[in-house]
């Protein structure tokens, strides 16, 4: 044993008082935590029925007490002699242990919930005795989901929506290609291409929403310039008559989803773009100026010499991409909320719609469409996995 | 005994420093419209309230309608405050049956008021044979329409489906849409639904229609489509409704170029905002259909209720007896331009609509609160669904009747 292994031990020795204390505060904080967070139990003890009414200040105290307890909790364990034992195995698991009991109480034990819920008839509600008003129906959902003509609606929507973002890849390519180059004013240029990514998802919705509306929008305008006429109506107002009425893009179920879909592209496309510009920018040109002199040029020099070298940067925007398709749900819900009737729901906006969307309160059945969709994501975040992994295994 | 004599002094030292708060009564009331009218009536209605109980400390929240309808439920399974405004009808089913609400059916029988005044809406706040809440206000639904336009074109008030018709034809005729609609959050279909509804089977039919007695593709559900699909035929709504939320709809119907609008009370305000005055809007009844059938209304009721979790429950039975007094009835839907569901209370006689509105529902032979209000809102949902992709397109009703049977047998 070296002697600075030999100071460690000495630093870290505590004594059993040491331990005994911490134990004791842990066991105190532990206690208060309990009355803390039942109220009913402090109000039969001690009849202090209006005591914690304020909830915000009992909020701040429970986090305080809590920090308190994990403190000495921490302390505990640093004194006993397994931790001294094993302490390069076990610190690391000390660090990580607030990150993922966090983790497991927001993240993993809420999917065990929901697809546990799928299993049941449940409203949301829970009775005044705090009771769960829900009924086991075991594989009910699914069954009806089989039948469900608008979760077939959804799923096409969503296999749509995957299909068609991956429309933002090769256009962000193209405009950055295009934008590629060393003229005055560029980075402007770059910028405004880039601007749509900006700006949030809500208002690039609402943008669209007025572009498409039928009656004042700027496509009806344009449309009105070529089909329609101003006349005066009865009362003497003008009135727009149109030989073929303008089309309803956002009220046609044929047409709502590509609607929705474009508007998404506007901004995925510059993100495509940005990641390409920045792919562009480590081409070696060295290989460019061989392809020149070996004669590739125009299409053959960008696939067999250009395109190679981006292939990270196309990973990352094929990546982004699935992600942003399946994250449509901000669009929808600001541009149709699922309507027409129904047609342009995804699968996640279905079952927002279905669970807590106004009032509708099927828990069972949100949780049912929920499942699948986690699911199919499951499928391609396993496919992603295993890509990372293989890429691993061959560059180390 | 040394030991129970601390313990009892302690308990009396607990008492003096809590006793305060235990006897000093408190009221906790959340309600749910910011709009200026509505929240001006209601802090006048706890003004008054305060003024003749000195007694009690009456903390009064306010906040946002739509909003509203998510955070209830949270408030009534944790933090319940003592009185809360919610809906009648099914949609205080899922609470009432949970039994988040506090059943008050004796406060409607020992007090006279609410025992004598409130018959035509007690059936709606009645479920299991108790009553739930206390209305404070309601309006009517009906026909709006473009009275100048009417005049110019010679036009009368129709009292039957085919006077409503040979009106449509002579509007189109004259280049005007005869009806306007917005069915963007689909509620507007359902009003139209439930009309057609009304005037075809009669009240019985709504009510077992939405209660899922009745199944959607039964024939007297297909009859009141068939009356739809000539409405839409021969009346035509505005083309481009699926893309227009109902204020966005009265653009067409300021402008002249769409002649009628079915609609409640509330939408008045926002006819005279868009420029129409007096004269030229007017109100209808929706026409008769089927001769005989006794007329039924729309009148959506706002009600107050009592958390189960309340912890003044004597304060609050206070407060909803106030609320329901003709004076206070009266003052309160005056100031908002709505209707007082007390019989006794007086009305705003200066207002041409709620003298219509009165008249309309105090001779209703039934009144429905709404097809999204009496049906369950997993069944509201797809109905309405259904409603406007019927209207998109009529062709569809066969698969749109068969879907809503399926639902409804899944969510009764």
């Amino acid at each position: 044993m070296t002697a600075s292994a030999a100071d460690l031990t000495g630093k870290f020795d505590t004594s059993s008082k040491q331990v005994g204390v911490a134990a004791a505060i842990l066991a105190v904080c532990t206690l208060i935590l309990v009355f803390v967070i039942d109220t009913s139990l402090v109000q039969e003890v001690l009849g202090l029925a209006r005591a914690f009414d304020a909830r915000v200040p009992t909020f701040f105290i429970r986090v305080a007490i809590l920090i308190v307890a994990l403190g000495a909790a921490l302390y505990l364990v640093t004194g006993l002699s397994y931790y001294k034992r094993n302490k390069l195995a076990v610190t690391p698991w000390l660090f990580l242990a607030i990150g993922l009991g966090l983790f497991m109480l927001y993240v993993i034990v809420p999917i065990f919930q929901s697809i546990s819920y799928s299993f049941t008839k449940w409203d949301g509600l829970y009775d005044i005795n705090g009771d769960w008003t829900g009924e086991w129906v075991g594989l009910h959902n699914y069954k009806l989901l089989m039948s469900d003509p608008n979760f077939y609606t959804s799923l096409k929507n969503n296999i749509l929506w995957l299909l068609l973002y991956m429309l933002a890849v090769p256009i962000g390519l193209f405009i950055a290609l295009f934008l590629n180059q060393t003229v005055r004013g560029i980075r402007i240029y770059k910028s405004l291409f880039f601007f749509p990514f900006v700006i949030s998802q809500v208002v690039v919705g609402l943008i669209f929403v007025w572009a498409y509306n039928p009656q004042f929008g700027l496509l009806s305008e344009f449309w009105s310039w070529f089909f329609c006429d101003n006349k005066v109506n009865i009362v003497g107002n003008l009135t727009r008559v149109c030989s073929v009425e303008p089309p309803s893009i956002l009220g046609n179920e044929h047409t709502a989803t590509y609607g929705i879909i474009a508007a998404g592209l506007w901004p995925q496309i510059a993100y495509c773009m940005i990641l390409y510009l920045t792919g562009l920018n480590n081409v070696s040109p060295d290989q460019v100026e061989a392809g020149q002199l070996d004669g590739a040029r125009g299409w053959k020099m960008l696939w067999h010499v250009v395109l190679p070298q981006l292939k990270p940067a196309t990973f990352i925007a094929v990546v982004v991409t699935v992600i942003g398709a399946l994250r449509s749900f901000d669009m929808i819900a600001t541009m149709t909320q699922g309507g027409p009737f129904g047609s342009t729901n995804v699968l996640a906006y279905y079952m927002y719609d279905q669970a807590v969307g106004e009032g509708v309160g099927r828990y069972g059945y949100g949780s049912a469409i929920a499942t699948v969709l986690f699911l199919i994501m499951l499928l391609y975040i396993s496919y992603f996995l295993y890509r990372m992994y293989q890429d691993e295994k061959e560059g180390h | 005994m040394n030991l129970r004599l601390t313990k009892l002094a302690l308990a009396a030292a607990m008492g003096s420093l809590f006793s305060g708060s235990v006897l000093a009564s408190d009221l906790v009331i959340t309600f749910d419209d910011l709009n200026p009218d509505k929240k001006a009536a209601y802090e006048a209605a706890v003004e008054a309230f305060k003024a003749a109980n000195p007694d009690i400390n009456v903390t009064a929240n306010n906040g946002d309608r739509e909003a509203h309808k998510d955070t209830i439920r949270n408030a009534l399974q944790n933090d319940a405050p003592d009185v809360i405004t919610w809906y009648p009808g099914n949609r205080m089913g899922p609470f009432v049956d949970a039994g988040l609400f506090t059943d008050i059916s004796d406060l409607w029988a020992s007090d006279p008021n609410l025992a004598e005044n409130f018959n035509a809406i007690k059936p709606t706040m009645s479920r299991d044979g108790k009553q739930w809440g206390v209305p404070y206000s309601f309006y009517q639904w009906g026909v709006y329409y473009r009275a100048d336009i009417y005049d110019k074109l010679g036009l009368a008030e129709p009292k039957t489906w085919d006077e409503l018709l040979s009106n449509c034809d002579a509007l189109k005729e004259a280049g005007v849409t005869p009806f306007t609609i917005g069915t963007q959050y689909l509620w507007t279909a359902a009003g139209v639904f439930d009309y057609l509804n009304l005037r075809t089977n009669g009240y019985e039919v709504h009510n077992d229609l939405t209660a899922g007695k009745i199944k959607y593709t039964d024939p007297r559900i297909r009859d009141t489509f068939a009356k739809w699909e000539e409405m839409l035929d021969r009346c035509s709504f505005v083309s481009t409704h699926a893309t227009m939320d109902w204020q966005a709809a009265i653009a067409p119907f300021a402008n002249g170029d769409a002649a009628m609008y079915v609609m409640g009370n509330f939408s008045v305000g926002q006819y005279k905002d868009a420029g129409l005055t007096d004269d030229q809007i007017d109100f209808f009844q929706f026409p008769e259909i089927t001769a005989g059938v006794p007329r039924a209304e729309e009148a959506p009721a706002d009600a107050f209720f009592i958390p189960a979790n309340a912890k003044n429950v004597e304060n609050a039975k206070k407060f909803l007896a106030f609320v329901a007094t003709p004076e206070v009835q009266g003052e309160w839907n005056k100031t908002i331009g709505q209707l007082p569901p007390n019989s006794a209370a007086e009305i705003n006689t200066d207002d041409k609509f709620i003298v219509e509105g009165f008249e309309t529902l105090s001779t209703a032979s039934g009144l429905a609160q709404f097809y999204d209000r009496d049906a369950p809102a997993a069944m509201a949902k797809a109905g309405m669904e259904g409603f406007q992709k019927f209207m998109l397109d009529p062709s569809t009703l066969d698969e749109v009747l068969e879907n809503l049977d399926r639902v409804q047998a899944e969510v009764y």
